[in-house]
């Protein structure tokens, strides 16, 4: 084999097959660390099930929180982290999943269970219609029309009083008295929100999921080889409006209520600030900034009203020197030693190169 | 509906447009320029309203022009120190950073706000010179509300021949096409990136200090100003001060209408003008189509 500038490629050593991966090395995990990944899974999930039994109620809520939060902020990470597209608007279809169950139990006194199975469903049609319209800008419009239809469904649920309850938000016995147990609430959180991640990692994993990822990268090569880039955005926004309504029903059994400030541009931006603080290049960093970020907002606002200070500062910090987040710090470790080897690798090939135009 | 009282209306949504624009004017100046959206931008504007009712404090209205001098000179400082310790590190960075850094920055310093001058809302009265009021057939107008639309104008005028009569104006507007052949040509890209900051901070300043008399000054005015402001800008277009200033003059009388006859829904307007905008024209109505 030749190339334009004389050298022998053929002489590589066969079997070398990290050749063209530089670009995919970050997704790719070895055999050996998806064992241990899976491993680490197992362990987490068993520690899960066991906490819903040991720990302390103050502990389970603080648990609940958390795994709703982790929806939501996974749900949300399909829209920025695969999808590239920075949206400041997912808490539109977190409100509607809670309001479905809300409003349909205030008014007709629907059953919970119905209402919870049509809370995505009805978010997903949101994020449907919603979508046609955002999704035909890009970058920081994207980002500030996303923001406005937050403020929009706020600001409509926060006037429409007679209908929605007005700022009070709806209070009552939303949900059926088996949930109001924390215990029992946590085991039923943990099974939706696994199954939910679960359904989106295999939606990620997918021939659609690798579409999206094409289509971030870049998306004139994308639409250079015939997919449709509207159409893959837009099933991605409405997957995650699926799932950030289902969040908005977990927070319906976490909080037993619904308010106002669920839709606001406010609470669009907590999946945001997680999945940041969690990292968004893996696939669990989203969940990892919830806990965190539930965890750290209990433990500091019960010590101090400087809440939003050290929150502040805090984000500063991760956004100037660590955007890939606690989950990239870690993956950075062990992914330096991989780049080193592709660096020696590289210098190789150049060196076997200028050697083949010597002789 | 007599003419009076439509003409109040008219001169009402002006003088909002007039304190719009001055916060949405540095909103877009900065995104011109720097291609970064500044969250904290509505926290300044306080700052600036907080610095007036401080100085002008118990002496009723005596020092208020003396306030409203040094305020915004006070907020320019104040955005110069955040372009210097972490604006200039984001603006090469992708929207998430940069978002999220100045939403950073906004919690700050709504948080020090609160520290500094505590949770109860202030109020400043108009100095004696402007504290009376005109009559248009029967209707009163206050005479401050046609000084703050006098002042619209003449920061609008003062910003256009900035940009397009004086050397930095030139430098600023090459920045945009091309900071790094501005750089070789021996401008200090970075110390005009500080300027612009402060400019940008200068105008929120003026925004918030002159909006004193007319309302309550609280720790919530920049979360309100802010989403306002972004509304105005986008509908523009960001990056033209032009489109800040029809934007500005679009939403306040949306608002006018909507809260003659439709007040339930009046504060949905603004939303609902942005989205039809962008969605029949995704830039903008006088911006330009941006890839980044």
């Amino acid at each position: 084999m030749t190339v334009p500038w004389g050298g022998e490629l053929a002489e590589e050593p066969v079997g070398d097959n990290s050749r063209g991966h530089s670009a995919a090395e970050s997704e790719w995990v070895s055999p050996r660390g998806r064992r241990q990944q899976i491993a680490w899974l197992i362990v987490l999930v068993v520690l899960l099930l066991l906490g819903g039994r040991t720990l302390g109620v103050t502990n389970v809520e603080i648990l609940i929180d958390s795994m709703q939060f982790a929806v939501f902020a996974c749900a949300t990470n399909l829209v920025i982290g695969y999808g590239g597209l920075v949206s400041f608007g997912q808490a539109v279809f977190y409100g509607i999943g809670a309001y479905t169950i809300g409003l349909t139990w205030m008014h007709m006194r629907l059953d919970f269970w119905i209402a919870f199975g049509a809370a995505p469903i009805v978010a997903g049609i949101a994020a449907l219609l919603v979508g046609l319209i955002v999704l035909r800008t890009r970058g920081l419009y994207f980002a500030l029309l996303t923001l406005a239809f937050a403020q929009l469904c706020y600001t409509v649920t926060l006037l429409q009083t007679g209908f929605t309850n007005g700022s009070t938000g709806i209070f009552g016995s939303l949900i059926p008295s088996l949930l109001v147990n924390p215990r029992n609430a946590y085991y039923f959180v943990f099974g939706i929100s696994a199954v939910a991640l679960l359904a989106m990692w295999f939606v990620i994993r997918s021939p659609f999921g690798l579409t999206l990822k094409a289509i971030r990268e870049n998306r004139g090569r994308a639409e250079a080889i015939g997919i449709n880039v509207f159409r893959h955005q837009l099933a991605a926004f409405v997957i995650s409006g699926f799932f950030c309504g289902l969040a908005g029903g977990l927070f319906v059994i976490y909080d037993n209520a619904t308010y106002p400030h669920l839709l606001d541009w406010i609470t669009s931006g907590f999946p945001v600030f997680m999945l940041v603080i969690g990292g968004m290049a893996l696939f669990l960093g989203p969940a990892l900034g919830a806990l965190v970020y539930t965890v750290a907002y209990t433990e500091i606002s019960q010590r101090t009203q400087q809440w939003e200070l050290i929150f502040g500062i805090v984000l500063v910090i991760v956004a100037l020197f660590a955007p890939e987040g606690l989950g990239g710090l870690v993956a950075a470790r062990t992914g330096r030693r991989r780049s080193w080897h592709a660096l020696l690798r590289v210098a190789r090939d150049r060196y076997d190169v200028l050697r083949g135009d010597r002789v | 509906m007599s003419w009076g009282s439509i003409s109040i209306a008219l001169l009402t949504s002006l003088s909002s447009a007039a304190s719009l624009f001055m916060v949405a004017a540095g909103l877009t100046l900065i995104f011109g320029a720097m291609r970064v959206i500044n969250l904290a931008h509505g926290s300044l504007y306080m700052y600036g309203a907080f610095a007036v009712a401080t100085i002008v404090g118990a002496a009723s209205g005596e020092r208020f022009w003396f306030a409203v001098a040094l305020a915004p000179l006070g907020v320019a400082a104040v955005g110069v120190l955040i372009e210097v310790t972490v604006m200039r590190r984001v603006y090469r960075r992708d929207h998430l950073v940069q978002l999220l850094s100045t939403y950073g920055i906004s919690l700050i310093m709504a948080d020090i706000a609160l520290s500094l001058w505590g949770g109860s809302p202030r109020s400043v009265s108009a100095p004696a010179i402007l504290a009376g009021a005109i009559t248009i057939a029967g209707h009163t107008f206050p005479e401050y509300e046609l000084f703050l639309i006098g002042v619209g104008l003449a920061v609008g005028l003062a910003l256009w021949l900035l940009l397009a009569r004086t050397p930095l104006g030139w430098r600023i507007r090459a920045s945009v096409e091309d900071a790094e052949l501005l750089s070789v040509q021996g401008t200090n890209v970075r110390l005009l990136y500080t300027a612009v900051f402060g400019l940008g901070a200068l105008l929120a300043g003026i925004g918030g200090a002159l909006i004193t008399p007319v309302q309550g000054v609280d720790l919530g005015m920049g979360d309100s100003i802010i989403v306002a402001a972004f509304i105005v800008a986008v509908i523009g277009g960001l990056g033209s001060i032009a489109g800040a200033a029809l934007g500005a003059l679009i939403i306040a009388v949306f608002e006018m209408v909507g809260t003659l006859w439709l007040p339930s829904w009046a504060p949905a307007s603004l939303y609902i003008a942005m989205i039809v905008v962008l969605a029949l024209k995704p830039w903008g109505l006088l911006g330009v189509k941006d890839n980044s």
